[in-house]
């Protein structure tokens, strides 16, 4: 059974239909890539999927056996949903272990009424939890700048804070969105290397929104492309880079198929 | 003087490694004290001033909670405070309750109200938000002020004050215990909230909404529950006010200038900084005293210092020394660092 | 930023130095609280200090000076009693007079009691300061009681029984409605034909006056503060309610922004009042002149004459005490000066009648002036004009 399924889902503003019809299943245990042009609603899709946006009737989404297409954020975060923001998001003012603690917030032993009291109890779940978390963060190398505000990291910093974030909060699924923008060649294939090794140590499924196909094409089981709102293809890597449909609505129709495929693969 | 305050932190610190509650008991104890020293070196009359100091630490501290910690703006705080002081007073005057039961009722029906004046918060932000709770805030002014079972023109007299079995609490230094021990008890709530899973729930509703939900936290909720905890202070206060000899109570000491005032003491203390709105309540009300001579200019003087403040120490008192504070640490733990590597 | 914390400390550590200055022996201290918020607040507010700089310079009281500390409750009640400790237990006053409002008055009455010093009242109506039983609280101007009765009297024998209301929401104006509406009803058995009640700075009275003027009455009683009453007036002509219609004022219609603002509407309003400034004797022809020269009024009301009428009487009582003056004697002189002005009888000044108290501490001796003046505007505008209707003397038992 799929651990995310979508059926009809849509999403339009005013005339624009950013997302329109998607059909799409994310198979348990897999890194599912997502991929399309600037604009193709990507960005929209998750934030479908993780109720930041409502979606238009008829659509309908289904996650761990869950109906979720009229949940709200918080809800569906706690049912073990977690993503990553394009423009990250971070709480800035925050430090950035209270960043990640904030990620485990579903995770929270105390009744809220504990949490005003601060019975022992809370202190010694809060212990627990910092000593947890510092543990993540020693993971993604963050450790040493655990009492410092996030708005001060560097920008590759930030990247592995959103991570860690979403990690904390233990999800059964993570949605990336362009978890490598901005980041040098070499630093993305660390960060992937971050990402799986994650994956792996918290049992994780995943949805990766990236641009640079390459890193796509080396990672994901299967790949789904957007184009204008609407899934134009589906498939493993090697399917998808001879896809006409796909090649079409990257570059066009004028270039010769060889330097599209080139590009494609990322060469 | 910031080293000064930078050491005297430290100091707190060690002290609070031996027991959490160490630096607070001393800190009491110490301030058990302070009506002695104030008569002593001032006279007795800053006793009084001490007392309204206390109150308005209370209203500066919750309205921290939900302006500071959660980032919801709201000009409605002087309103619960009304509330609060009106509900307590009529309950002791008309029921015959003792303060110990009509302020915790008190405090009650006036989280019911921050609850209401929260709800605008679910939907609007910012100057819409103002504009929202300033009219909540000023409605029960105006309630007040046309009800005559709330005291309208003539207000409410006679509030009695606190007693002990035959004790009353009326002289300034038996009144600055128990408005000093509200203080410091809010003051510290103030601290395990910030420091809980819920506090860490409204910052991060300051910093970004949709990150903060989809993180899991429920953001209605906790914007209410900020109104709520607000309330609470401002309810205090209020009925710690009401009670406070003479006892008597009047719609214009709950204007938008009060709130202005208040709404002053948290921006030049520091927004989000719990000592800051400490110290802030404590400056303007202290300085407010003194320059009432000056009274033809004291608006003028308050409202430059508003703008002053905003654009060149947004961070306020408390921000300064939160920032050396923070600093000095930092420099120790690379001293640490450099004297284990060479 | 480091100065700025630096700057805002030493600020207040200078105030406190400042204000922890001990108090000179072998003066008579005054304290006054007043609401000083508006031009005129403050013009009375400078009054009363120079009466007492000319007291001191004629020589003082029986040789002693009198140091008088003027502070600004701005009609705060919070502020009014933070001003009256600190006169209080900081500067240690042997009298205390304040304050201008009711609603700051009426709480300071019981720490004047309570911490047994005298206050006497320039400028507050509100029957009920004198009726908490306070020993040590005087009050020079008309009370409520008094005016409310007069008004109902001349309202029901001369213009009619049909009155509406339109009650504004400040203290002194709600005060002035409700008693009002109550005389009306016990001198002459008649009910409110129409009562609006409004926001203190109400802007549009256009369907209260449209109601009212189909409602066909003999009178409006406006009963508002200064800018709100003449709103309120001019709106009425607006309105089409004619002369016939008289129109009744307040006790703020005596506020000398009353005719400027309202201009002609303002004709036949008359009011109760303490001081007319169309008074034709002597003194009061003396008195206005010296307000005009000396801050530029045109005719003074009776804030004015009430805060020179009581400076007169407290110069009285002072001469009239024995005091110590020692920094020991602090509550036998407080006492002293108490009984002196419980002693002042049938003072003549300014007032419309004679000003007495006397010992007890009830309404009937602490209430000194029972004899209000109603007066009318006979003319509008900056040099508007009155005239006395009449002058009643009521029991002094009236309204209790
Ligand atoms: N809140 C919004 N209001 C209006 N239009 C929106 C909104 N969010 C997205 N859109 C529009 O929906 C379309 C899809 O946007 P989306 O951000 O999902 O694209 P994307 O695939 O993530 O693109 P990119 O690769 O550039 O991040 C765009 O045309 C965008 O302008
Ligand atoms: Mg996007």
């Amino acid at each position: 059974m799929a651990l995310l399924e979508t059926r009809g889902l849509s999403k339009s503003f005013g005339g624009l239909k950013a997302v329109s019809g998607v059909d799409l299943k994310v198979q348990p245990g897999t890194v599912h890539g997502l991929i399309g042009p600037n604009g193709s609603g990507k960005s929209t899709f998750f934030n479908l999927v993780t109720g930041v946006y409502q979606p238009d009737p008829g659509s309908h989404i289904e996650f761990d056996g869950h109906d979720i297409t009229n949940l709200q954020a918080h809800g569906i975060a706690a049912l073990g949903m977690a993503r990553t923001f394009q423009l990250l998001r971070l709480f800035s003012e925050m430090t950035v272990l209270e960043n990640v603690m904030v990620g485990n917030h579903c995770k929270t032993s105390y009744g809220i009424v504990e949490s005003l009291l601060g019975t022992s109890r809370v202190r010694q779940a809060d212990q627990n939890m910092k000593e947890e978390m510092l543990d993540l963060l020693e993971f993604i190398g963050l450790a040493n700048f655990a009492d410092i505000p996030a708005g001060e990291l560097s920008g590759g910093q930030r990247r592995l804070l959103a991570l860690g974030r979403a990690i904390a909060m233990k999800p059964k699924l993570l949605l990336l969105d362009e978890p490598g923008a901005g980041l040098s060649p070499v630093n993305v294939d660390k960060l992937m290397e971050t990402i799986l090794g994650l994956k792996e140590r918290y049992e994780l499924t995943v949805v990766v929104v990236e641009h640079i196909l390459k890193v796509v094409m080396s990672t994901c089981e299967t790949i789904s492309v957007l184009d204008h709102g609407q899934k134009i293809a589906e498939g493993p890597p090697e399917m998808i880079k001879n896809d006409h449909a796909v090649i079409e609505a990257y570059l066009g129709r004028e270039l010769p198929d060889d330097e599209i495929r080139n590009a494609i693969r990322g060469q | 003087m910031i080293s000064f305050i930078t050491n005297f932190a430290s100091a707190i610190e060690s002290l609070a490694k031996i027991h959490r509650l160490l630096p607070w008991v001393i800190a009491y104890i110490l301030l058990l004290f302070l009506p002695n020293l104030i008569t002593a070196t001032f006279g007795e009359y800053y006793v009084d001033l001490a007392n309204r100091c206390c109150l308005f630490i209370l209203l500066a501290v919750g309205l921290n909670i939900v302006k500071g910690f959660c980032g919801q703006v709201t000009v409605g705080h002087i309103g619960l405070y009304a509330i609060g002081a009106v509900t307590s007073a009529l309950l002791a005057q008309n029921y015959g309750l003792p303060f110990w039961l009509s302020a915790p009722l008190a405090i009650l029906v006036t989280c019911c109200a921050g609850l209401v004046v929260g709800l605008p918060s679910v939907r609007l932000e910012g100057a819409y938000l103002a504009l929202a709770t300033l009219g909540l805030g000023e409605s029960v002014r105006i309630m007040i002020a046309v009800t005559p079972a709330l005291g309208s023109s003539t207000g409410i007299m006679m509030i009695p004050a606190p007693t002990i079995g035959d004790y009353v609490i009326e002289s300034f230094d038996h009144y600055f215990y128990l408005v000093m021990t509200a203080a410091i008890i809010g003051i510290y709530f103030s601290f395990v909230i910030l420091n809980s899973s819920t506090g860490r729930a409204f910052k991060a509703i300051r910093e970004d909404v949709i990150a903060a939900s989809v993180s899991g936290i429920n953001v209605p909720f906790y914007k209410l529950l900020a109104f709520v905890i607000s309330a609470i202070y401002a309810g205090l206060a209020g009925a710690l006010f009401a009670h406070m000899p003479p006892g008597y109570l009047h719609h214009n000491n709950f204007t938008v200038i009060e709130m202005v005032t208040l709404l002053l003491m948290v921006v030049l203390g520091g927004i989000g900084n719990i000592w800051g709105g400490v110290v802030g309540a404590i400056v303007v009300t202290v300085i407010y005293d003194q320059t009432k001579d000056y009274y033809f200019y004291q608006p003028l003087i308050f409202g430059i210092t508003m703008v002053f403040l905003v654009v060149f120490m947004p961070r306020g008192i408390g921000g300064v020394i939160e920032q050396a504070i923070v600093k000095r640490k930092f420099i120790e733990k690379h001293e640490e660092q450099n004297l284990g590597t060479s | 930023m480091r100065n700025w914390t630096k700057f805002l400390a030493g600020l207040a550590a200078g105030g406190f130095v400042l204000s922890a200055t001990a108090a000179l022996a072998d003066e008579i201290r005054v304290g006054i609280t007043m609401r000083m918020v508006s031009e005129n607040g403050q013009k009375y507010g400078q009054m009363v200090m120079d009466e007492i700089g000319l007291i001191n310079e004629a020589g003082g009281i029986n040789g002693h000076q009198i140091k008088a500390t003027l502070m600004n409750d701005e009609c705060k009640s919070d502020k009014g009693v933070a001003n009256a400790n600190k006169l209080i237990f900081q500067e240690k006053v042997h009298l205390l007079i304040g304050s201008t409002c009711s609603s700051v008055s009426l709480p300071i009455v019981d720490v004047t009691a309570k911490a047994q010093v005298p206050q006497i009242i320039p400028h507050s109506t509100n029957s009920q300061i004198t009726q908490k039983g306070s020993a040590w609280v005087f009050r020079v101007p008309v009370s409520g009681r008094f005016y409310a009765g007069v008004n109902a009297k001349y309202v029901g024998e001369n213009i009619g029984k049909k009155i509406a209301y339109i009650c504004a929401a400040d203290a002194a104006s709600q005060n002035d409605c409700d008693a009002m509406q109550a005389q009306m009803k016990s001198q002459h058995g008649a009910d409110p034909a129409y009562v609006a009640q409004v926001q203190e700075k109400e802007v549009d009275f256009r369907t209260h006056m449209q109601k009212i003027k189909s409602a066909g009455v003999d009178g409006i009683m406006v009963a508002a503060l200064a800018e709100t009453m003449s709103r309120a007036l001019i709106q009425s002509y607006e309105a089409g309610i004619g002369t016939d219609v008289r129109r009744i004022g307040s006790s703020s219609a005596s506020n000398a922004p009353v005719p400027k603002i309202s201009g002609d509407a303002v004709k036949g309003v008359f009011y109760a009042a303490a001081y007319s400034n169309a008074d034709t004797r002597p003194i009061a022809k003396l008195f206005n002149q010296m307000v005009k020269d000396r801050y530029g009024i045109h005719a003074p009301d009776h804030d004015f004459s009430q805060a020179y009428d009581l400076i007169r009487i407290v110069e009285i009582a002072l001469n009239n005490s024995d005091l110590k003056l020692t920094n020991s004697s602090l509550a036998a002189d407080r006492t002293a000066i108490r009984d002196a002005i419980a002693n002042v009888k049938n003072y003549q000044g300014l007032a419309s009648g004679p000003i007495s108290f006397c010992a007890a501490a009830t309404p009937q001796c602490r209430d000194g002036n029972k004899t209000p003046v109603l007066i009318a505007y006979k003319k509008g505008g900056e040099a508007f004009e009155t005239e006395v209707l009449a002058r009643v003397n009521m029991p002094e038992d009236f309204g209790l």
